[in-house]
């Protein structure tokens, strides 16, 4: 009993991780139907942002999160007038993702020349270091405030897109663009904020999930697939989904690794292609939220 | 149209570099395969530096012969690029040794190249113990999972300890690590309470974590390539309790390298290693050798061991190019350095005749502030220890 | 999705029906240029054979992906699955029975073509993103295997010691790398002729017709997935033999041949020389390991950043990739000469 406990509060709290760093790829994926690869890109920026803002800056950790959501937000803005808007639209897949490797590469490459290639840390306050006690099992301070902070970004998604103009407009671009334009709404400006969104998203799961994804230039390749297998479980643009899909696939990867460890790889993938083949679209097809 | 171009430069640096060495000179050539880019890039940066301050110590020259470095970059194990690009260093730039290669893979693949073309290949790193059974001509100054694990394990038993847990990365090296530990560590009387072999790609590591503490370790043997994975293992072990529990962190070198010391952070604090090489080593030539370097590139930060791996390495480089007189033929170079002795920065050092390794102490640290920063602080000494894993197993 | 993007790309004001007839003149004369380039860069470039002989083998890879994606539509970034299966078949047949370097091919071939049959039945019902994953899964999951099998496979400290016997008994596999890089230019060529036969068969224009309307197929009777499947499996054995080619002539395989990277890296490859040509698999491998090479000699620490910009720069003012600026070039020239 106390094992399946044991199990089950670490597979969530690794579950709610793995939520914060890839719902910014759920957004640009299923709202902007673009294949984003350079999310890893943007997460990463935001993390260096935010140990730079921390240890050479000497911000407090909620300052350097707010300033790493902004600048990364400020920063790639720009990225969605030059690059992305050329390449909306589901016929150029093919395209978006060779771009956006493009765009990871020099992202990579610019960073290792900035900041070199040591790992870099966010040093955590002291209110989140040590650990906090569910009846038998412990768990890091740390992953209670990421697990508290998923909770919250989950909410607000949803009040975001379901409850607010700018969701009902942005829900009614996705569905049908021609439509949406000829009724007066300017999808231009709203997929610049959706893309803003979705930076900013990546930035805060960069900040928050550094701790376990350490922060090198590699980081923006490296984590990838996990990102892609959070949405795909989830179902692209759904936010539910990509909740449920993390908190899956966060308590099979640890199932799997306390029990059989030496086949810890074979579980996650083996998961992910029997979720895939029960639900091919994902848990949650085409819902927003 | 480049490689015409490129071609026409190389040649012209060539025709200057002979117009300007005296007649009957010649230019000895060393390629040198490692990554410099790529996640791995700070082992070029730093198998570099350490030749170029042992070349500004030594001179570039030995007799009458210019020894020039050619370096190749391959940013990942991939043995058939390593065997492309060692191919390219023999055949085009005409190198007489070859030298670096960080993983293992890389190293393997060039054995047939070097026995038909008769050229020493002088190994910085690549830590596998079967790799020099595979060519006459394969020489390592780094260290293997078994030299270093072996002294560790004896170290513990002697310590009182009675029941560990070990947690390896599931490949070669972890492999190697796990099977020297737990061979040497049940001989001393103590006992291997669980095996784990952890995915190389894992990113959490809370449930091992778990799987540790439910065994009831008195301390856990650890090993993990350098690097991010490192990080997130040592930070788990801490934020789980581990380390508050009591649970004592140990495991080879590799895993508080230099560069990642201050990234680990208090994380590290505590963790006892066995090594060949601190950068806070005592002794006179170690000093020396991190003042040229401050030197020549302003830092210290990325000295690690292999740093001390490819000075070394261009030590016993500059050794058979003496012994030879600067002529070609890979199996008496070989043959000339196989017994000899040293002093170098992490301490002294012998060519075991059978092996081609390197004898050498090792030593026992434990990760501690030294003047602010986090250093691998010796604490004990184990002299001339051997490649233990020579031959074992197939 | 390329070929629809072609006609509907910048160029139409060229005329639908004149760019086809360019596409198909290319075609034609594309096999013996390969070959041609082949031969001059084996006289021209004798010391750079090494290279060269990756940019073949890891070409013929690239084709084996073209025949999926720009003939079927089937995104995958786990190509690799096959390449991998077929070298370590090759690898560990060489090892321990056979030496014939084309018995290895066949082994190769044979190894990638049944991963790919068993494993593009179970997961080829999907599209998009899901298909996507499942493709990654799969060759995750090999690599898994090849990483556990180490008494086989020699697990991350690769598989060496792959010595295949001389050519027709005759061209050994020496450090020159003349012999492996003539054996290699011909296997690639054959395979050229091959997969052109194959994507002009009835059997490929069907392939066509499933990646642009799979509802019409379906509608007179075919079965998409069936034709999918089939060249998928197809496509399989060209990975396979690309796998067992570069066994042969290294004489060593890593995990790295069954990678995410090298799957990721194939498609990068591939979009950049250009989907749906066949040749296009062989400028982009070619240009993006040429490239590659160049900049790793003069500065590998910042190569990324170069390859970065001129994949950006390929999709911004070349969609469709270096191909379809060839064409668009020949295009013009022959244009000028039908004025003329």
């Amino acid at each position: 009993m106390e094992t399946i406990f044991g199990i089950a509060v670490d597979g969530i709290a690794y579950g709610m991780i793995l939520f914060i760093i890839s719902v910014g790829l759920s957004v640009t994926l299923g709202l902007m139907r673009v294949v984003n690869l350079a999310h890893g890109a943007f997460a990463m920026v935001g993390g260096y942002v935010a140990s730079y803002a921390a240890q050479a800056a000497g911000l407090p950790y909620a300052a350097a999160l707010v300033v790493a959501v902004v600048l990364t937000v400020v920063a790639t803005l720009p990225l969605e007038r030059l690059l992305y808007r050329r390449i909306y639209g589901s016929a150029n897949e093919l395209n978006q993702v060779l771009l956006t490797i493009g765009l990871t590469f020099v992202i990579v490459a610019g960073v290792n020349y900035l900041f070199g290639p040591t790992l870099k840390r966010i040093p955590l306050p002291d209110l989140l270091l040590g650990t906090v006690s569910l009846g038998p099992k412990a768990i890091p301070a740390h992953r209670a405030f990421v697990i508290g902070a998923g909770a919250l970004t989950l909410l607000g998604l949803w009040w975001l897109l379901e409850r607010t103009d700018f969701g009902i407009r942005l829900r009614a671009a996705v569905d049908d663009p021609a439509m949406a334009a000829a009724l007066g709404i300017r999808t231009e400006r709203l997929y610049l904020a959706t893309f803003a969104l979705g930076t900013g998203l990546a930035a805060l799961g960069g900040v928050l999930g550094a701790e376990l994804l350490p922060l090198e230039p590699y980081y923006a390749i490296r984590y990838i697939v996990l990102f892609l297998a959070v949405v795909a479980v989830g179902g692209a643009g759904s936010i539910f989904g990509s909740a449920a899909a993390a908190l899956a696939l966060g308590i099979v990867d640890t199932a799997g690794k306390y029990l059989i460890p030496n086949f810890g790889e074979f579980f996650f993938y083996a998961a992910l292609i029997l979720i895939l083949f029960r639900w091919p679209h994902g848990f949650f097809k085409g819902r927003t939220a | 149209m480049t490689r015409t171009l490129r071609n026409a430069l190389l040649g012209a640096a060539f025709g200057l570099a002979l117009t300007a060495g005296s007649a009957g000179a010649a230019t000895i050539k060393v390629g040198v395969v490692a990554p410099f880019s790529g996640p791995f890039a700070l082992v070029g940066k730093t198998f570099k530096e350490a030749i170029e301050v042992y070349q500004a110590e030594h001179g570039k020259t030995v007799g009458n012969d210019t020894v020039e470095f050619v370096y190749k970059d391959l940013d990942q194990a991939n043995p058939a690029q390593s065997k492309a690009l060692s191919q390219e260093l023999i055949v085009k730039e005409k190198v007489g040794y070859l030298a670096g290669y960080f993983f293992t893979p890389d190293a393997l693949a060039v054995a047939p190249l070097i026995d038909e073309a008769n050229i020493p290949c002088v190994i910085f790193n690549a830590a596998t113990s079967a790799i020099t059974e595979k060519s006459p001509r394969y020489v390592r100054t780094s260290f293997t999972l078994w030299q270093n694990t072996v002294p560790l394990a004896e170290y513990m038993a002697k310590q009182g300890i009675k029941k560990v847990v070990t947690a390896v990365s599931d490949y070669g090296p972890g492999i190697d690590g796990e099977t020297a530990f737990k061979a040497t560590f049940e001989k001393n009387g103590g006992t291997v309470v669980d095996t784990i072999r952890m995915p190389l790609k894992s990113n959490d590591f809370a449930p091992f974590m778990q799987r540790i503490k439910d065994a009831g370790a008195e301390a856990i043997y650890a090993f993990l390539p350098a690097g991010p994975t490192t990080l997130a293992f040592a930070k788990s072990f801490s934020d789980n309790g581990l380390k508050a529990a009591g649970i004592k962190f140990f495991g080879p070198g590799d895993i508080t390298q230099e560069p990642d010391l201050p990234a680990l952070g208090d994380a590290a604090l505590g963790i006892t290693t066995t090594f060949n090489y601190s950068r806070v080593h005592d002794s006179a030539m170690n000093k020396a050798f991190l003042a040229k370097h401050k030197e020549m590139f302003g830092s210290t930060d990325t000295v690690t061991f292999t740093s001390v791996g490819a000075y070394d390495g261009a030590h016993v480089i500059y050794q058979m190019i003496k012994n030879t007189g600067g002529k070609s033929d890979g199996a008496k170079a070989v043959e000339s350095v196989k017994g000899m002795s040293w002093e170098s920065p992490r301490g002294p050092l012998t060519i075991d005749p059978n092996s081609r390794h390197v004898t050498q102490t090792i030593y026992l640290r434990t990760v501690e502030p030294v003047d602010g920063k986090l250093e691998n602080v010796e604490k004990a000494a184990f002299a001339n220890q051997p490649d233990y894993g020579y031959k074992v197993g197939k | 999705m390329t070929t629809m993007a072609d006609h509907s790309a910048p160029e139409t004001t060229t005329p639908g029906n004149t760019l086809m007839t360019t596409r198909r003149g290319i075609d034609w004369i594309g096999i013996p240029v390969v070959a041609a380039v082949g031969l001059a860069a084996y006289w021209l470039l004798p010391d750079d054979l090494g290279l060269l002989t990756r940019i073949l083998s890891s070409a013929l890879f690239v084709l084996s992906l073209d025949l999926v994606l720009g003939y079927g539509g089937i995104a995958t970034l786990g190509q690799a699955a096959m390449f991998g299966a077929g070298a370590y078949a090759a690898g560990i047949a060489a090892v321990n029975w056979v030496a014939d370097p084309f018995a290895l091919l066949a082994v190769g071939g044979v190894a990638g073509g049944l991963v790919a049959l068993a494993t593009g039945a179970l997961i080829l019902h999907a599209r998009g993103l899901t298909l996507l994953m499942l493709t990654i899964a799969v060759a995750q999951i090999v690599q898994e295997v090849a990483n556990k099998a180490r008494d086989w496979t020699g697990g991350s400290d690769g598989l060496s010691g792959i010595e295949p016997a001389p050519v027709l008994g005759m061209f050994r596999f020496d450090m020159y790398g003349r012999t492996s890089y003539l054996f290699a230019l011909a296997v690639l060529v054959v395979a050229l002729v091959v997969a052109r036969r194959i994507v002009r068969s009835p059997f490929g224009l069907a392939c066509r017709g499933v990646k642009e309307d799979p509802l019409r197929v379906s509608a007179i009777g075919g079965s998409p997935k069936l034709y999918l499947v089939a060249l998928y499996g197809v496509a399989g054995v060209f990975a396979g033999v690309a796998g067992g080619l570069t066994a042969v002539t290294s004489g060593i395989v890593g995990l790295d041949s069954v990678g995410f990277s090298w799957s990721a890296e194939a498609l990068v490859m591939l979009v950049l020389g250009g989907t749906g040509r066949l040749y296009g698999a062989v400028i982009g491998t070619a240009a993006f390991m040429g490239i590659h090479h160049i900049l790793a000699a003069s500065d590998p620490f910042h190569w990324m950043a170069f390859i970065g910009l001129f994949l950006i720069g390929i999709v911004l003012f070349l969609p469709g990739g270096i191909a379809s600026g060839v064409e668009r070039l020949v295009g013009l020239v022959r244009g000028k000469e039908d004025r003329a």
